[in-house]
């Protein structure tokens, strides 16, 4: 009487493993399918982080700044109208060269 | 199994009663007893327990482990696919990280013309989106030769999803890569390009091409009905391409471009050249070449723009030489800067030919037959020398040896051994005939001048840590030589196009005529190279003006696009001015000075 308690008592016991087996793998391949999903968008996402990287090289490009500038009527700089600061002389690690308090 | 009996009597009974004449029923009818031997039925019961045993050999066979392949193949080929994972090429940076070539995903548009079912407004939807021609789609799609023909590579890909939406039978598209070159021609022959592939062909691309292509990977996935992945197992990994940073500072490349182009076309040259040098690291800030192309359109690439003038083209140097014969007279110990030497009448003869200087200059002291470039005063210091030490000097310098650069094509320029050197060679090798460098070479040994008199191997790639350089001079024949360079660029000289307000500059024009097949003909080329801020120098500018019309002067044509990308570049880097400024100062400046 023992042993057949025993025998039914395993056998719903591998019949709820069985069940378990089933849902587990449906559970991991539904949770891949997310994570498959977030990987594609990570890719999407780095693509787009290039074609940006692209756009802003391109509006960035010197000549291309140069001439939105001069459209402004911007003039580029020369050394006659810059000011040179000197680091005091303490603090200036390299010595500076004469004419550079200019 | 069982013949219907009647209801008086069985079967066995109807038989033995036949005999006795009684009436019998019509199942019993005797004439319907048929003997038949009972290994018949034996033998049909054999054979199809054969049939059974074969059945279940076979399903052995299938799945009980001798040949298991065979069904899980098919079954999996049903829900498992292996997909080819493409890396992606890496990015070419310049030194400050802004994208010099990048790869981005790309579709190729391509139709099986036999299934092309199209009306002409969707063929003529399809051209504009590929930006072609109505005509040239339709004719491709008309190829009836061909099951596959290619209507576009490289199309964008939201241009690629619109065609999708047109839904034509018969066009397809697949998955490539695009690279994109935001700069354009600026800085075309440094990066080189890629092909439909994306395969380096020239420059960079091709230098790299190990280290930026990658390796694509392969991955078996399970889809489940909806086509999506559900499980997988990598078969190989991809690699992307590693991401390269240039030493090229796309400021300054832009600086060097634009100046030498605004040169090229002021003085109708057939083609031009520039590089910049950081003195410090030996790093390439900057390498322009005109006549350009643009990377992005390579439809239209020819051969002659391709080519990497600063280095694949040799020249004579002419007179830019002429530093490196006195450094050899010097490190001897023949002459000092200030020793005289006779140039007058300005002419030279050696054996039955005769060299001169464009003006005679008379008495001059070494300094100055550098600085007025006197061709007859830098023979005579020559002559003095053994052959050996000049071609020494000059090897030192890189004169003869390609640049190592990590560069295709970069070329050693021509240096005969010093053993074949005639009187007349030694002289005119002094001077910059009878030798050829490419602008890189000549751009190189000035960094000994620019730094202690020593040379750092040259780089395309970002250094982190400054290389140590080999010393080819003294300290003292640096100093000399550099101050010598610093009069050249002065009023007395021969370049005071060179100079620039702000800063100190020292540099050397040359002046050559051309070869062709052997022959000197009237074609120049000029070139300038030179360094600046004196004081501390940071950057070596080198330029060549191929074939200028109207003036031929180095000092004339090169000098003055020297000035102006040293000026503009010094800006750009932040530094310190060392020298006077000669315009007019700013009103701020003024202001300040005034409280």
């Amino acid at each position: 009487m023992i042993r057949r308690g025993l025998v039914l008592l395993l056998a719903l016991a591998l019949f709820l493993s069985a069940l378990a087996l089933v849902t587990a793998q449906h559970r991991s391949r539904s949770l891949f399918i997310d994570v498959e999903r977030a990987h594609q968008q990570a890719r999407q996402l780095d693509i787009d982080y290039d074609r940006l990287k692209i756009e802003l090289a391109r509006l960035s490009q010197p000549a291309y700044v140069e001439a939105e500038a001069r459209r402004l009527g911007m003039k580029p700089v020369d050394g006659g109208r810059t000011v040179f600061l000197n680091l005091p002389a303490a603090s200036a690690a390299a010595p500076l060269a004469p004419g550079a308090t200019k | 199994m069982k013949q219907p009996s009647s209801s008086r009597a069985g079967p066995a009974g109807a038989r033995r009663r036949n005999g006795r004449g009684e009436s019998v029923g019509f199942n019993a009818n005797p004439l319907l007893t048929v003997a038949l031997p009972s290994w018949r039925s034996k033998l049909m019961l054999f054979l199809l327990f054969c049939a059974f045993v074969a059945l279940a050999g076979r399903a052995f066979y299938l799945m009980g482990g001798v040949s298991t392949d065979f069904l899980q193949r098919q079954g999996e080929a049903r829900y498992a696919r292996t997909l080819e994972i493409p890396a992606t090429r890496g990015r070419i940076t310049d030194r400050n990280g802004v994208v010099l070539a990048s790869s981005v995903p790309a579709k190729a548009i391509w139709a099986i013309p036999d299934d092309v079912e199209a009306s002409n407004e969707q063929v003529a939807q399809l051209a504009r989106l590929l930006g072609m021609n109505a005509g040239e789609v339709k004719r491709r799609l008309a190829n009836d030769d061909r099951s596959f023909v290619y209507l576009r590579r490289q199309v964008d890909a939201d241009v690629a999803a619109r065609i999708a939406d047109l839904k034509i039978p018969g066009v397809h598209s697949s998955r490539e890569f695009k690279r994109h070159y935001p700069e354009g021609p600026t800085s075309a022959h440094i990066i080189g390009f890629t092909n439909v592939e994306d395969r380096g062909q020239e420059g960079v691309e091709l230098a790299h091409e190990k280290q930026l292509a990658g390796r694509s990977g392969s991955r078996r996935v399970i889809k489940d009905r909806l086509g999506r992945i559900v499980e997988d197992d990598w078969l190989r990994e991809p690699f992307d391409g590693r991401d390269l940073a240039l030493s090229i500072d796309n400021r300054v490349q832009y600086i060097a471009h634009s100046a030498l182009k605004a040169a090229i076309e002021k003085f109708r040259a057939k083609a031009g050249a520039a590089v910049v040098i950081d003195a410090r690291s030996g790093e390439l800030l900057a390498l322009a070449n005109l006549p350009t192309y643009d990377p992005n359109a390579r439809g239209k690439l020819a051969g002659d723009a391709i080519r990497n003038r600063v280095l694949t083209d040799t020249f004579e140097p002419g007179s830019t030489m002429k530093p490196f014969s006195i450094v050899a007279a010097l490190e001897a110990g023949k002459v000092r800067p200030d020793t005289k030497i006779q140039t007058a009448p300005g002419k030279l003869t050696i054996g039955d030919r005769t060299i001169g200087d464009a003006h005679p200059h008379g008495l001059l002291t070494v300094e100055e037959v550098v600085s007025k470039s006197s061709n007859v005063g830098t023979a005579k210091i020559a002559l003095d020398l053994p052959a050996q030490t000049l071609w020494d000097t000059y090897t030192a310098a890189g004169f003869g040896q390609a640049p190592q650069l990590g560069f295709p094509g970069a070329v050693a320029g021509r240096l005969r051994p010093a053993k074949s050197w005639r009187p007349i060679e030694q002289a005119t090798i002094s001077y910059g005939h009878g030798v050829s460098v490419s602008l890189m070479q000549i751009a190189r040994a000035y960094t000994a001048f620019a730094r202690d008199g020593d040379m750092p191997p040259l780089t395309l790639l970002r250094q982190d840590a400054p290389p140590a350089g080999v010393r080819v001079m003294s300290h003292e024949t640096a100093m000399a030589m550099r101050r010598m360079l610093e009069m050249a660029v002065g009023p007395e000289g021969t370049a005071p196009g060179a100079r620039i307000p702000g800063y100190r500059v020292a540099g050397k024009t040359g002046t050559a005529r051309k070869l062709r097949n052997g022959q000197y003909v009237r074609e120049y080329v000029a070139s300038f190279v030179g360094f600046a801020p004196v004081s501390d120098p940071r950057i070596v500018v080198a330029v060549m003006v191929d074939e200028p019309t109207g003036q031929y002067y180095g000092g004339l044509i090169a000098a003055p696009v020297f000035a102006q990308i040293t000026a503009a570049t010094l800006r750009t880097l932040q530094v310190a001015p060392d020298g006077p400024m000669e315009e007019t100062k700013s009103p701020l400046l003024a202001m300040r000075e005034a409280r």
